[in-house]
């Protein structure tokens, strides 16, 4: 059962434009939304709640259109984006009082659980948070009204190796108790951790909707020593890219069996770079 | 809505808007243009929009199980509250100052019925200026504010002015009560009236706005 799913959303800006975005997210499953800087995450997923309006599209969580059953679906998901930008100065306990007030399913047990698992003192304010506590401060908020599904938008930015590594690590306990994760990155390896599906966008459009496995699979790196060992291969190569020692290239699986030249597997960094750079040319 | 409200007293409210209540206070001046009084009651509400914008409101509450439109509709609520609050101790005020300076007011309208009858409207101005262009984009809280209170300063001075060039103003709304008792209730209630219903305009107007606002 899909917790999420969006049709054909479109929204359109002077610049830029998102263009006929559609995935799913299905239960239990944490997806990872990647694309570059400006590629659209963020726009897409404040779409989904209609910080930003769309033009046209659908999106329905749990089954429910969010245009017709907004206080609903919100009463079930949790949004945080890149930690609390709110009330810096207020302190953590007043900022929960006044959002427990808006959730009947508030659990103050479940709070109080999350703010020893997260080791977050209610007496400060979110300016003497940590970017990384700041992001488990709100995961806190959104799990003690028991959201099913977790949007999050680059959630691990600006986060050192080691705070990265503990919150990718809550995502993966959270799945276990059932939560379903939607997050945002441009940061691969934290893909490579935890995601069970992978979305990809770029220039606003998506590009690819898959298991995070088979769409590594579907890929193959290739290297040349020189550019005339390029040429026979040229048609069928992706986002050829010049390096020091000659270059390199994607391949197609099905390209490469089919034309025999030696290919490594692709690993996600090296999928985006060269995706990216075929959608430049 | 409740729980909306208790947001905006607990996580806006400024604490400049409380002490602009109690400047209500001015009216126990001497011969000044008492309409300015409610201008301090306006700048309470500047306060809270822009405190919000500093604090992230718009953002921590648009992640809140409420529609957009709630948000607008809390804060004018919110608005009203503060605007009915000063009223009250305005009136309170006025009282005082009859007992202790009398009503009457060489600068301009006295401390009368018809006073707070075109105050009522003045703020009703205020809400309906400034409230659609502030939802239209809350960023620039204090170009919405700067046009709201022009204009309520422009109606100010009007005002004033019809009680030293209008017969009506002059020899019946600008008396110590309870002359002309029933011109001055008139006046009040014409305020009243047109109070509720800018508020009302000024809030379907800024709800239609903020919905189509990318936050």
């Amino acid at each position: 059962m899909a917790v999420l799913e969006i049709e054909k959303l479109c929204k359109r800006y002077e610049k830029f434009a998102l263009q006929n975005v559609s995935f799913r997210v299905e239960e239990g499953h944490i997806v990872g939304f990647i694309g570059r800087n400006g590629a659209g995450k963020t726009t897409v997923l404040k779409s989904l709640l209609h910080f930003v309006m769309p033009d046209s599209g659908e999106v329905r969580f749990f089954g429910q259109d969010f245009s017709v059953h907004e206080q609903a679906v919100k009463q079930k998901i949790g949004f945080v984006s890149g930690g609390v930008r709110f009330y810096p100065k207020k302190k953590l306990h007043t900022i929960a009082e006044v959002t427990s007030r808006f959730y009947p399913n508030w659990d103050d047990t479940a709070f109080k659980a999350y703010l020893q698992r997260f080791s977050l003192d209610l007496e400060k304010t979110p300016e003497m948070l940590s970017e990384g506590m700041k992001v488990k401060f709100s995961l806190a908020l959104a799990l003690s009204h028991r959201a099913e599904l977790l949007i999050l938008d680059e959630p691990t930015s600006g986060l050192d190796p080691v705070s990265r590594a503990e919150l990718l690590e809550e995502f993966l306990k959270l799945q276990k108790e059932g939560v379903s994760i939607l997050f945002s990155t441009h940061i691969i390896s934290d893909l490579e951790k935890c995601a069970d599906d992978i979305v990809y966008i770029s220039n606003g459009r998506i590009l690819a909707v898959a298991p995070l496995q088979s769409f590594l699979e579907s890929y193959r790196a290739v290297s040349f020593a020189s550019a005339a060992e390029v040429q026979p291969f040229r048609g069928c190569l992706i986002g050829l890219t010049e390096e020091k020692r000659g270059c390199s290239a994607l391949l197609t699986d099905a390209d490469a069996q089919r034309l025999k030249i030696p290919a490594a597997p692709a690993d996600l960094e090296q999928i985006m770079v060269h995706l990216e750079r075929q959608a430049c040319v | 809505m409740k729980a909306l409200l208790y947001k905006e007293f607990r996580l806006v409210t400024h604490p400049m808007t409380v002490l602009f209540l109690l400047l209500s206070a001015m009216l126990l001046i001497p011969n000044y243009p008492l309409y300015v009084t409610f201008f301090y009651c306006t700048l309470g509400i500047f306060f809270a929009c822009l405190g919000g914008r500093e604090n992230g409101d718009v953002f921590y509450s648009v992640l809140l199980p409420v529609q957009k439109r709630d948000l607008v509709r809390a804060r004018i609520l919110f608005s009203v509250v503060f605007e009915s609050a000063q009223m009250i101790l305005a009136v309170l005020f006025s009282l005082l100052r009859i007992r202790l300076l009398g009503a009457q007011n060489a600068a301009g309208m006295d401390a009368n019925l018809a006073l707070f009858g075109f105050s009522m409207l003045l703020l009703g101005i205020f809400n309906l200026t400034f409230f659609p262009m502030y939802y239209k984009n809350p960023a620039k809280v204090g170009k919405s504010f700067a046009v709201a209170s022009v204009l309520m300063f422009v109606c100010i001075l009007i005002l004033e002015s019809f009680c030293f060039v209008l017969p009506i103003f002059k020899e019946n709304l600008d008396t110590p009560d309870p002359q002309f008792l029933s011109e001055k209730c008139f006046v009040l209630l014409f305020g009243v009236i047109f109070y509720v219903g800018l508020t009302f305009a000024a809030d379907k107007i800024a709800e239609r706005r903020f919905a189509q606002l990318d936050v």
